[in-house]
């Protein structure tokens, strides 16, 4: 098989290279064609990497020979609305991994092998089966050699004038064994279903951690979202065949090795809500990315999932909040915090503190630190400027817009000599020409300057 | 055209007289001031839908306007986008809104805050949702309306009161100037006849509870203080 073409795209097919042509003859074709070396082992972990995003639809996974991935859906058909919403589904995946697949159903594994292997000159429909009966015809007209265990008889059927898998069938079975073998025969009953199929399925590994490597240099971080894709399906495939959640991942940006070194960028995700839906990782990966800033133009892209838990099966209440559940709110929380920052997303958290600025705490969403109680009965206007702003003075009288009023009694707020911040302060409630009130405060006089008293405004009545 | 019937508003719930107030198309929740409920569709606040207030300034009540809206809808959370101010925590416990479902978000660009709207108004896991904005473009309003209307959230746009002049896809626009012991309100647009005169609307709390004047009802809940003494600089 070596130094021979195995695959030509169809600018070679035209060129007239075709399968199982030497080097040589390819390049005398065409000496400027490009030519690849064929890598079993890359091979090998894509189709690992398909068959580890199609967990979503069933833990029964397997590599079979010849480049294809048995699923077992049988378990999964009313999850996911049927066989052909599925068959969609697995498509787009698929799609989203970068390959290009045939896919095929049957009620055996076999048979769906035998369909998928053969069907490039069958028509679509004819690759879907779904009744025994419909597979005996569609399994018929296919020629002999879409079996392997056929191929080395190749030469003896053709000279019987066997064409296609029911010539075969029609010969007699005692002397079929007798010539081919036992295996020609099991392999034809477990097509057919008459013979038990066993297949070894994929076993899950115990921890994900997958590494891609980008097709190019990249600069930008929105661009890497295509290929992080392909691993946020692997690891939802990986998380839905165990029934796990996500709770905490790192995706790690690889740069430059060698002699210019730089340090991988890491970028930690933090769920509030566990998930694995894709959708919602996809959500959270593209802000955090587009946020991130690269330091060098990055090569490979690997992500771990370095913490997860049970996942819990949604809990379907007769009546549905309008609102959505408290997850869903979470989930949105999380997202916000992906876009804006975790200390722009905040809750309040008032501390027991008589200076205002001091009392009215805000504290991201993401901290888990509890408020303390608040008097309920204590008014205070509902804006606070960020810093007291210094109030003019006109005929002894502080001026904002116009000349203020005062319209209460004094309250003293004396507090803050115990951290260092000391405030000393008469809070009135002033209202200007135009009616609308301010929280002002006169800053009280110490001794040396006590004949020119200060005026702030502090806060706004909404 | 004899075929029509007596009352043609009767047709369909979309189609009202000139001179008359639209059904609601949606639920609404009360505003807690019955002289502004009475001329408005509905006879509340609809949620669901772009309102926008048109204030002079922030600080002119608006907060106290909204207050017995906000604690009706305060069973699921209230976010507060892009505050002109940093709210008062201590005051909205005082106006009985709770705490624990209040959320502030902070956005650097006005791009970053519109996102975060739409995305709390497509979720719709929120009561209510209340943006500060004082340059909206008209395509950003029209896109935060129809997400509006996939929700159950009563959402308000904060504008300044310039922008009355634009064209706004809302249902619903007020404009709020502060006046004696509270608001007045013009009804910039809204699914009904136009009306000229202002809305006086007396809010509740004052923020005037203890004046050395004695003009001005107490509020029952105010602590006394006794012996209260007037402030000398006061003339």
């Amino acid at each position: 098989m070596r130094d021979k073409v195995f695959i030509a795209d169809r600018g070679a097919r035209e060129a007239g290279v075709c399968v199982g042509m030497k080097r040589g003859g390819v390049l005398t074709l065409s000496p400027d064609i490009a030519m690849h070396e064929r890598d079993l082992a890359r091979e090998n972990d894509v189709m690992r990497e398909v068959a580890f995003s199609l967990m979503k639809f069933s833990p029964m996974a397997a590599l079979c020979d010849e480049e294809t991935v048995v699923i077992d859906v049988t378990a999964s058909l009313r999850l996911f609305g049927g066989i052909v919403r599925l068959c969609r589904q697995m498509r787009e995946i698929v799609g989203a991994i970068g390959v290009t697949a045939r896919m095929s159903t049957a009620p055996t594994g076999q048979g769906a092998w035998l369909l998928a292997q053969s069907a490039g000159r069958a028509q679509r429909s004819k690759r879907r089966v779904l009744k025994m009966t419909s597979l005996e015809r569609a399994l018929g007209p296919l020629p002999f050699s879409a079996a392997p265990e056929v191929r080395a008889f190749t030469d003896w059927f053709e000279g019987l004038g066997c064409k296609t898998l029911d010539d075969i069938r029609r010969l007699p079975r005692a002397g079929l064994k007798k010539r081919c073998g036992v295996e020609l025969l099991d392999s034809f009953d477990r097509a057919y279903g008459l013979a038990p199929e066993l297949y070894e399925w994929l076993a899950v590994p115990p921890g994900f951690s997958a590494r891609i490597e980008l097709p190019d240099r990249i600069e930008h971080a929105d661009a890497m979202l295509f290929s992080a894709r392909r691993l946020v399906m692997q690891l939802c495939g990986w998380l839905s065949a165990q029934q796990l959640a996500l709770t905490h991942a790192a995706l790690i940006l690889e740069h430059e090795r060698g002699r210019d070194a730089v340090d991988p960028t890491i970028i930690q995700i933090a769920l509030g809500e566990p998930t694995w839906h894709e959708a919602h990782l996809m959500r959270l990966l593209k802000e955090r990315l587009g946020r991130t800033e690269l330091v060098a133009a990055v090569l490979a892209l690997r992500l771990t999932a370095t913490k997860v838990q049970p996942a819990e099966p949604p809990t379907e209440s007769l009546f549905p909040e309008p609102g959505g559940t408290a997850e869903d709110h979470n989930r949105l929380l999380e997202l916000l915090v992906a876009r804006l920052g975790a200390a722009n997303v905040l809750r309040p958290a008032p501390s027991s503190d008589h200076r205002p600025e001091h009392a009215n705490r805000w504290i991201s969403v993401t901290d888990t630190q509890k408020s303390e109680a608040v008097p309920a009965d204590l008014p205070r206007p509902a804006w606070l400027l960020e810093k007291p702003l210094q109030l003019m003075m006109k005929n002894h009288r502080p001026f904002y817009g116009s000349s203020l009023k005062l319209m209460s009694t004094g309250e003293r707020i004396e507090a803050g000599w115990f951290d260092g911040g000391l405030t000393s302060r008469d809070y009135f409630v002033a209202q200007a020409n135009d009616q609308s009130c301010y929280w002002i405060y006169r800053e009280r006089p110490g001794s040396a300057d006590a004949d020119d008293p200060r005026w702030f405004l502090h806060g706004l009545f909404g | 055209m004899s075929a029509l019937p007596k009352n043609v508003e009767d047709i369909h719930p979309a189609l009202w007289r000139g001179s008359q107030l639209a059904h609601a198309r949606g639920p609404t929740v009360d505003t807690g001031y019955a002289v502004l409920s009475a001329e408005l569709p509905g006879g509340g606040w609809p949620l669901g839908t772009l309102v926008e207030l048109l204030v002079q300034q922030p600080g002119v009540g608006e907060i106290r306007l909204l207050r017995p809206a906000l604690a009706a809808v305060s069973k699921r959370p209230i976010v507060l986008v892009q505050p002109p101010h940093i709210p008062n925590s201590l005051a909205f416990a005082y106006l009985g809104v709770p705490l624990d479902k209040l959320i502030q978000l902070r956005a650097s660009k006005t791009a970053d805050a519109l996102w975060s709207a739409e995305q709390i108004l497509k979720t719709g896991s929120c009561g209510a949702l209340i943006v500060w904005q004082n340059h909206a473009r008209t395509e950003s309003l029209r896109r935060l309306h129809l997400a509006a209307q996939a929700s159950q959230t009563l959402f308000l746009m904060v504008r300044p009161l310039a922008s009355a002049a634009d064209s706004s896809p809302a249902t619903l626009r007020l404009g709020v100037r502060p006046a004696g012991d509270g608001i007045v309100v013009d009804v910039i647009k809204r699914k009904g006849p136009t009306r000229a005169e202002q809305l006086s609307i007396t809010l509740q709390p004052s923020p005037i509870l203890l004046s050395p004047y004695a003009r001005v009802r107490r509020h029952t809940s105010a602590p006394a203080i006794a012996g209260s003494i007037p402030s000398p600089l006061v003339a």
